[in-house]
């Protein structure tokens, strides 16, 4: 499904260029849950970006279910955005000034589905999650956990083929981040592809493989033994 | 769309702060841009309302000279084409007296005018008929006002009022209260004939040289003004026209403007200057405002960043980002536009009361007032949001959601600029308010006469002729030094004069002013003579000596003074006996004009009374006394008892009430400023608790962060200091300018606005420096 070829994205400054990706080759097939794990600065976010279609790779080619997405137009990258992928972010990233039912419901308006549809997709969704009577609070006034279930929710509510999940449980007690690492397990057994960084070692254990990157180059890219 | 304007308003809410701040300043300062233009599209429409106006002139025979014979229109009327219609007004030399029935005497105004005045200018009648009811002699045509004060509720047509105890007119018709941009203002009006009967005199419908009435002409459209005027200096006598080269005619709607020395008395005149001053401030004011609300959106467009980038994520398109970020600023200047209107109708009674600032408020909800300041807060909305707008929504997604968007403004630099651009407007009006403040105390305080405890009488019609009695009665109560006579009031008109006379060989004609006096006078007024004497009252043979001021040496080029003479047309010539240094007894904004002060007792129109005592609780008594004496020798004239130096500030009233209007414009831009830079050193402090956290840690002491923080904001208040003066400076002696005698621009006003915009700035500043700066460090650090 996404097919990354010799992913090299570096910055030059006056005497050197400094590489923060070299040479990144992998594929994720559909239905895959993978974990990318690496030390600070070993390129893990960038990769999730290029891949998100927020950052441009220096060098090198990414496809899309084999299309390639290099310097794609502005509405062509929100089509994706819309329609292909959500993302989950480590500070939640919610929008303050609207309730849970908003946040989520947000996506879907801009997607240009109609209010009708959107009622019956949010309500089921906030029950699947067991929110639905916090579906009135702002975010300010839920704990971490269910702030970034809101935002788990946000992101495929919209019925993305991708989930890319930046240190979703970054921020989290290991309880509620179990809990979170639970449910995008239920999703992808559900059949969603995932591909998350993180740098808990346990949580990283919750996808099918993992890659290890180190300076910006990967060392390892095994399947997860049970 | 429902969303957005909940999402705004949630987001508006959330910061009361800066809200308010933005909010308050801009609809103040949105207020008085509509106080003041509706101000100024009055005082610029003036007399527009009357349907021909393009087509009426004011006969101006001189440059600020608005008097032109009567015989003037039997001449036009007989031989000059192209003038429709031509009216004589003049004002009664003394203000009326009516009497209805038995009800007390009142005082009021009254003119005379040629009986188509109504035909001319457009007046709504509430009772007659305007057309006709001017055509009789001795019929009367009031005011609503007038009515109202003589027979209250009851109809006034057909009723009869006695005028000055001895005429009687009939009430012809009443006129509803003009509108307020008119150069018209009088109460009660009658035909031209009356003139004759109240006013006898047998030269003033027939010779030239009697010129006491304005000529107001109607033309028809295709005559051309300049050969009009032309045509109508030939109608003159030849010794007349040589004096009538400036005669030209004036449009109604410009003589609004253009005669603001002028003194008639049912005429007023208007200040051209003083509006675009105030205009000018008023345009400050908002400027301040903007720029605080630019600063300020600026700041919260910051936490706006990350938001957006995370829309962008979930697919909002750009459009979409600009153009809710328009609505939030379009939604914030609608509602302050609002609450504008509500401001300038609370304050719309307080304003012309107590300024000159007069309006009316049906304008504000006329359609295109409404849709003109509607389009002009779209305008500054975009204005104020599309720079921001667009960067935010242009920059990349990731950049956004590492909050790493930098707006110009948000450069230090940048925000610098703009705190100075507001200090410079704060020090250019502080500075203007004191000297505007200073310009009147110097006034006050060089007129050259004594004004503490002294009354003056007006002498009645009733009274003249008991001028001894009064004298003796007023001597005989408590208190009462001195009683002198004369025809010198502050506010009051003095008569010109003129005389002819020879100096070196050149034959010099005098315009003069001049009003009688008794020898007390000088003593009361504190009037210092420089050479010669006084003359006495009591002594025959200084019957026709006189004193003048030292300007009319300096404008006639009298060397001798002492002996001069100046002959008198139709009088025994004066002789010159002294000269007193020169004092204003006009307004001090006026050039003190040549005088003549005459030895002419049967002049006399005012007592002036001194009192010996400066105890406030005794002057009450003692001026109470007094008008208990008047009112009981003159029972048929109400008699106006009035302290000298009330009557000094009297004259002033434009003047005090122009320095109202513009110093509470400029506490309001002073004001407005303030909580600007109160919200900036808000968020610059916030923008810096991490550092101030770092540094405390590091060992920094409490004072050395304050000065950390404050540095900035006195760096920037000093370079709005420099920018500012050369700025005020200049405009300072352009304002100037406007008076005859000026109080100069000294270095202490600068000074002193320079440490009042310091302390300003350090005041409001310190407050948000030293809370952040006491905080304890650990809580600073976690916050980040």
């Amino acid at each position: 499904m996404i097919h990354l070829k010799n992913i090299d994205k570096y910055y030059d400054s006056k005497f050197q260029r400094t590489f923060v990706l070299k040479g990144i080759n992998f594929e994720v097939n559909q239905g895959e849950f993978v974990s990318v794990m690496g030390p600070s600065g070993s390129g893990k976010s960038t990769m999730l970006n290029i891949i998100g279609l927020l950052d441009q790779p220096s060098a090198g080619e990414l496809f899309i279910f084999d299309e390639p997405v290099f310097n794609l137009k502005e509405k062509r990258k929100i089509e994706y955005h819309r329609n292909f992928m959500g993302f989950i972010f480590q500070a939640y990233h919610l929008i303050e000034e609207m309730t849970v039912y908003e946040n989520i419901e947000t996506p879907l308006i801009y997607k240009g589905v109609k209010s009708k549809e959107r009622k019956p997709m949010v309500a089921n969704l906030l029950d699947h999650f067991n929110m639905v009577a916090k579906k009135d609070l702002f975010p300010q006034q839920l704990s971490g956990g269910q702030q970034q279930l809101v935002g788990v929710a946000r992101a495929i509510v919209g019925k993305p083929k991708l989930l890319l999940a930046d240190e979703p449980t970054g921020n989290l007690h290991s309880s509620q981040g179990e809990m979170i690492m639970d449910v995008l397990k239920g999703l992808n057994e559900e059949g969603m592809t995932i591909i998350q960084v993180t740098h808990n070692e346990k949580f990283a254990q919750y996808g099918k493989r993992i890659i290890r990157l180190e300076d910006g180059l990967i060392r390892e890219d095994l399947p997860v033994q049970n | 769309m429902r969303n957005t304007f909940k999402l705004i308003i949630r987001s508006l809410v959330r910061k009361p702060m800066t809200t308010t701040i933005n909010l308050l300043g801009l609809s103040v300062s949105l207020a008085l841009v509509l106080i003041l233009s509706a101000y100024s599209f009055s005082e610029f429409s003036t007399d527009k309302f009357h349907q021909n106006h393009e087509n009426i002139f004011i006969i101006q025979p001189g440059k600020g000279w608005l008097y032109t014979p009567a015989i003037l229109k039997p001449v036009i009327d007989n031989s000059l084409e192209g003038v429709e219609k031509l009216i004589r007004v003049r004002d009664k030399w003394k203000a009326p007296v009516y009497q209805f029935g038995q009800n007390n005497p009142l005082e009021s105004d009254l003119i005379f005018a040629d009986s188509d005045f109504f035909e001319v200018f457009d007046y709504k009648a509430l009772e007659g008929d305007l057309k006709t009811a001017l055509s009789e002699p001795m019929s009367l045509v009031i005011s609503e006002k007038l009515a109202r004060r003589l027979f209250g509720e009851k109809p006034a047509l057909g009723k009869t009022v006695k005028l000055d105890d001895k005429h009687l007119l009939t009430v012809s018709a009443v006129f509803k209260d003009q509108a307020l941009n008119s150069i018209f203002s009088f109460n009660s009006i009658t035909n031209i004939e009356t003139v004759k009967k109240v006013q006898p005199n047998p030269s003033d419908f027939t010779h030239w040289n009697y010129n006491n009435y304005q000529t107001f002409l109607q033309l028809n459209n295709h005559v051309n003004k300049t050969e009009i005027a032309k045509n109508i200096v030939k109608l003159f006598p030849e010794s007349n026209r040589e004096r009538l080269s400036q005669l030209k005619l004036v449009e109604l709607s410009k003589i609004y403007f253009a005669n603001r020395d002028q003194h008639i008395s049912y005429l007023k005149f208007g200040n051209k200057q003083n509006v675009i001053y105030l205009a000018l401030v008023a345009m400050l004011v908002l400027i301040v405002a903007l720029v605080n609300f630019i600063n300020i959106t600026a700041s919260h467009w910051h936490d706006k960043i990350k938001q957006t980038g995370v829309m962008k994520v979930i697919g909002a398109w750009r459009p979409t980002i600009i153009v809710q970020m328009l609505l939030e600023t379009f939604l914030l200047f609608t509602f302050a536009l609002f609450l504008g209107y509500c401001f300038v109708f609370l304050s719309s009674t307080y304003l012309a009361r107590k300024t000159e600032i007069v309006f009316s408020p049906e304008l504000f909800m006329s359609p295109g007032f409404l849709l003109i300041s509607i389009s002009l807060v779209t305008l500054l909305s975009i204005l104020c949001g599309i720079v921001p707008a667009l960067r935010i929504a242009y920059s990349a997604t990731l950049i956004n959601l590492k909050k790493k968007v930098t707006l110009k403004t948000q450069k230090s630099f940048g925000k610098g600029i703009m705190v100075s651009l507001q200090f410079v407007v704060t020090i250019v009006l502080i500075l203007f308010t004191i000297l505007v403040q200073k310009q009147v105390d110097y006034g006050n305080n060089n007129i050259g006469i004594n004004q503490e405890s002294i009354i003056g009488v007006p002498l009645t019609k009733q009274m003249v002729g008991k001028k001894d009695v009064l004298k003796e009665s007023l001597l005989a109560k408590a208190n009462v030094e001195e009683v002198v006579f004369t025809q010198y009031y502050p506010g009051k008109m003095n008569s010109g004069w003129s005389s002819t006379f020879q100096i070196n060989g050149e034959e010099i004609r005098a315009v003069f002013r001049t009003f009688s006096a008794d020898a007390g006078f000088f003593d009361i007024m504190g009037l210092e003579l420089t050479e010669g004497r006084f003359y006495h009252d009591h002594l025959e043979t200084d019957k026709y000596k006189v004193v003048v001021n030292h300007q009319f040496l300096k404008e006639f080029g009298i060397t001798e003074p002492i002996g001069f003479v100046l002959p008198q047309y139709r009088r025994p010539d004066y002789e010159i006996v002294g000269v007193v240094k020169d004092f204003h007894f006009k307004s001090v904004n006026e050039p003190i004009a040549p005088l003549v002060i005459r030895n002419d007792d049967i002049q006399s129109s005012v007592a002036l009374v001194r009192l010996k005592t400066e105890n406030f609780k005794a002057l009450k008594i003692t001026y109470e006394n007094i008008r208990g004496l008047t009112a009981e020798l003159s029972p048929s004239f109400p008699v106006n008892v009035t302290f000298f130096d009330q009557a000094v500030e009297a004259m002033y009233q434009s003047e005090i009430k122009f320095r109202r209007a513009f110093t509470m414009f400029s506490i309001c831009a002073i004001v407005i400023s303030c909580m600007g830079i109160l919200a900036m050193s808000l968020f610059a402090t916030r923008q810096r608790i991490k550092e101030i956290g770092i540094r405390k840690v590091n060992g920094a002491k409490v004072y050395e962060i304050l000065a950390m923080l404050n540095k900035d904001f006195i760096k920037w208040v000093v370079i709005a200091f420099v920018i500012a003066c050369p700025i005020a400076y200049y405009a300072m002696n352009k304002w100037l300018e406007n008076f005859a005698y000026k109080t100069t621009l000294s270095w202490w006003i600068f000074a002193l606005a320079g440490v009042l915009a310091l302390g300003i700035a350090l005041l409001t500043v310190s407050f948000q420096s030293y809370k952040a700066a006491i905080r304890n460090p650990v809580e600073a650090l976690r916050y980040e």
